[in-house]
């Protein structure tokens, strides 16, 4: 499975929920598949994907936003692997992981990462997340829906194959104005009111 | 109570009542009775690895429409400039981060003035204001300050700084 055909399915089932992207080409293949406003893209905050979905996930536990998916890859959750920890400890029931793992630092010329050697599902496991691996667009689909269905915090395994899609354009908008986009529509989804 | 003691209070009760939804810290040992006080009786408060982790969660807060604090050391700015620049000013997210100072007057440790001493021109240098506070001051302007700049970074929607000195002299000490 490609990291865009993964991401098909990512916008496919989030539609309704915030998402948060890793920099580089994750976001920018994200945008390309579909620019929404409850898509939070990090252009160039390395290794901070899954803090600033941990953040947001405890702003919106015990509200009527039921998860938040943040979708990291093995090379930046590697720059910050203590925010599995930090994630597992404080365990808000919106987090929702989806771990897109090549192997490599496909933005940067596909570097090998760690995680070539590495279980990075078992890391998370050890932290106290409820971890799933699926290798497959099916798998995905249906262990995401499941995920979608039950307090987190989980995570979501999922081996992709290296490289990036050609042609996909660059992200250049202005985070402010991508940042006031996201909250706009999160902060009226939390106003409509706690469950 | 002593006068280290009252400033410390005084922070706890600042940060209290700017009405933080959540707090990060990463330890010191000479503000752990504010982490201390902050757990006892205070928002949600918890630890984090490093500091860049405590910018990503925090940070995270505005753009569902709340807000929080770091209390850290100040060594720590180096882990935390590039998620403070890419993340926080970048996207225009208030936080506070307040941060005991350790390189300077009264530091045993002779390493780590090599990063403490440059934290104040590192931050203006990115853009990231810094208020300090020391010995020359009482426990009421603590407080103020510490007040005063979370309603600056919610006003500026930007990370501010404040930093702690906590050194006295020999006669302010006995």
């Amino acid at each position: 499975m490609k990291r865009i055909d993964a991401l098909r399915v990512i916008t496919e089932l989030g539609a309704d929920l915030p998402v948060v992207a890793t920099c580089a080409a994750t976001s920018r293949e994200l945008a390309a598949v579909e620019d929404r406003d409850n898509h939070l893209y990090l252009l160039d905050s390395m290794g901070l994907t899954t803090s600033v979905g941990t953040g947001l996930a405890l702003a919106c536990d015990g509200t009527a936003v039921s998860h938040v998916i943040t979708i990291d890859g093995d090379g930046s959750l590697l720059m910050n692997l203590g925010a599995l920890a930090t994630g597992g400890y404080l365990a808000p029931a919106p987090m929702l992981v989806v771990l897109l793992d090549n192997g490599v630092y496909a933005s940067t010329g596909n570097i090998p990462t760690q995680a070539g050697r590495i279980d990075l599902g078992a890391v998370a496991a050890a932290c106290g997340l409820n971890v799933v691996a699926t290798d497959t667009a099916d798998g995905l689909r249906t262990e995401l829906a499941t995920m979608l269905g039950a307090p987190g915090p989980h995570l979501l395994h999922v081996r992709i194959e290296r490289g990036n899609e050609p042609g996909t354009p660059l992200l250049l908008d202005d985070p402010v104005v991508l940042g006031h986009r996201f909250r706009s529509w999160l902060t009226a989804r939390l106003e409509g009111g706690a469950r | 109570m002593s006068l280290p003691e009252r400033r410390r209070a005084g922070v706890v009760a600042a940060l209290r009542e700017m009405e933080c939804d959540f707090i990060a810290y990463v330890p010191s040992n000479t503000i752990a009775d504010i982490i201390t006080g902050l757990e006892k009786d205070g928002p949600t408060t918890f630890p984090v690895s490093r500091e860049e982790e405590a910018v990503g969660i925090i940070g995270a807060l505005p753009l569902a429409g709340k807000f929080g604090a770091i209390v850290m050391q100040d060594n720590g700015f180096g882990n935390a400039l590039t998620a403070l620049t890419t993340f926080a000013v970048a996207y225009h997210l208030p936080l506070l981060i307040v941060a005991n100072t350790r390189g300077g007057l009264g530091e045993y440790n002779s390493m780590i003035h090599a990063i403490s001493e440059n934290v104040p021109a590192m931050l203006g240098a990115s853009g990231i204001p810094v208020f300090s506070l020391d010995r020359r001051t009482g426990p009421e302007d603590w407080k103020g300050t510490v007040a005063e700049a979370g309603k600056h970074a919610r006003m500026t929607h930007r990370p501010v700084v404040v930093l702690m000195e906590f050194f006295e002299t020999a006669e302010e000490a006995a």
